[in-house]
């Protein structure tokens, strides 16, 4: 076999399409089967341009003039599949003509991998946006059953260790009448204006340290000093409770419903944890929650109760006045205080 | 929670191969190939990732709204539905799917009939 025999053997045998095109009209005068296989047979007279209509045939010839080679990519269609050509062509000269040297891979694969892989990057990244806003959804509501620092926790343990917290400092709060405003007022109504009132209770409480715990119906409560220490803690729920009342008296003149709350403060000690398994709550218990409750039920409308334990740790900053012992109702029998007017009028009548 | 069938053939990995291999049955087909002859072929892999990620529970979802909607200028009918059905049967048994999952995979697809054939 010749040397020419042997080459030309190589040339049909080889992996990627070859083609060799007269360099002037661009007419086929050889290709090998992988390129007929991959493009298609070129009909006898046919030339570059009839099976790569998109190749631009005068940046060819005019590469192939100057520098003597010319890479492109290019597509075109076989059926109605889009085969995508990356082109190598060389010039060769056979006995004074000059010969363009096509070495043309198939690229159709690798380009529709890659729209596979744009296609599914771009789900995912969706998936994972989404997952992203419902992590944050999930957030966003956990917080509102439990404080940042509890959550955090829970979220790297899986469990929350219940805790003595002491001292601190529980408010309680309810509004006398709810029941009948229940009755009398459009349900939407009440919510809307309990939510409102709420809102305005957890910003003032938020001013003082306070974080508020659960509400059960028309009841608030709200805690200094848990879970992170208030070292003033009585002074923060006696300020919030102050600024509870100045704010419904304020509302009250600009709406038509009134809403009267009794306030109920005590300090002491308290267990603050996770409850529920399904249902989870954040919640806490103890005897400074049980008094403050029982506090509240002994406040008259627009008023505020505090036991001794308060009372002593705000050190005369508010003007309590004493109402003599009092039974709470579960047995016990305690001194109970009254806040002053003087501290519930405003800023000027508040030593706190 | 119930693992998909996605999850259960190795995820997009495994997927990917399917998708690719639908892709050429598709559009070797000379029934269904002419609905993609004028189309761009970035869009068409697009489509088939999306679908058949869509069909064995992956991350893609479509409602039916948006089906109905993307199908809305093709005249498609009853035997093109069906024959896609096949090539997706065909399909997924080559690639080792099990005959029930073949069937709860062309389920889904079937589901969607009414949305894309015109009677």
């Amino acid at each position: 076999m010749s040397i020419e025999a042997i080459n030309e053997q190589l040339l049909r045998a080889i992996g990627v399409g070859v083609a060799l095109v007269d360099a002037q009209t661009l007419r086929f005068r050889f290709h090998n089967d992988t390129f007929s296989e991959w493009f298609g047979t070129p009909e006898p007279e046919a030339r570059l341009g009839d099976l790569f209509p998109g190749l631009d045939l005068a940046a060819l010839t005019q590469a192939l003039a100057t520098g003597g080679r010319f890479t492109a990519e290019t597509t075109f269609k076989l059926r109605r599949r889009t085969m995508v050509v990356a082109m190598d062509a060389t010039l060769a000269l056979d006995g004074g003509q000059r010969i363009a040297v096509l070495v043309c891979q198939n690229i159709t694969r690798i380009r529709e991998l890659e729209s596979m892989i744009d296609s599914y990057s771009m789900m995912v990244e969706r998936n994972t946006r989404e997952l992203k806003r419902e992590k944050e959804q999930v957030e966003k509501l956990l917080l509102n059953m439990m404080p940042r620092a509890v959550y955090e926790e829970y979220k790297t343990f899986g469990l929350v260790t219940p805790r003595l917290y002491q001292p601190v400092s529980v408010l309680t709060v309810d509004f006398p009448g709810f029941g009948d405003m229940v009755e009398r007022v459009d349900p939407g109504v009440v919510v809307s204006e309990l939510n409102d009132i709420y809102t305005a209770f957890d910003r003032i409480g938020e001013q003082f340290g306070c974080e508020r715990i659960k509400t059960i119906g028309d009841v608030y409560v709200t805690v200094a000093g848990v879970p992170d220490a208030v070292e003033d803690h009585a002074a923060a729920v006696a300020n919030v409770a102050v600024r509870l009342i100045r704010y419904l008296r304020q509302r009250n003149e600009s709406h038509p419903n009134t809403w009267r709350c009794r306030i109920g403060l005590a300090s002491g000690a308290v267990i603050g944890s996770v409850v529920g398994v399904q249902k989870y709550l954040y919640d806490v218990f103890g005897p400074a929650v049980t008094r403050a409750q029982r506090l509240r039920l002994l406040a008259q409308p627009m008023s505020i109760c505090a036991d001794a334990g308060a009372v002593a740790s705000l050190d005369g900053r508010f003007e309590m006045e004493s109402l003599g012992p009092r039974d709470l109702g579960d047995g016990s029998r305690i001194e109970v205080w009254r806040m002053g007017e003087p501290a519930l009028a405003g800023p000027a009548g508040s030593r706190g | 929670m119930e693992r998909s069938v996605y999850e259960r053939y190795g995820g997009f990995a495994q997927v990917s191969r399917i998708v690719l291999d639908f892709y050429d049955r598709i559009m070797d087909d000379d029934d269904l190939g002419p609905f993609f002859d004028d189309v761009d072929m970035s869009r068409i892999v697009d489509h088939q990732t999306k679908f058949i990620a869509m069909l064995l529970g992956g991350p893609a979802h479509y409602t039916d709204d948006q089906i109905a909607r993307v199908h809305s200028h093709l005249v498609i009918a009853d035997a093109q539905f069906d024959r896609l059905s096949a090539l997706l049967a065909e399909t997924l048994a080559d690639h080792g799917f099990a005959p029930e999952d073949v069937t709860l995979v062309v389920g889904e697809f079937d589901r969607r009939r009414g949305l894309v054939v015109k009677p």
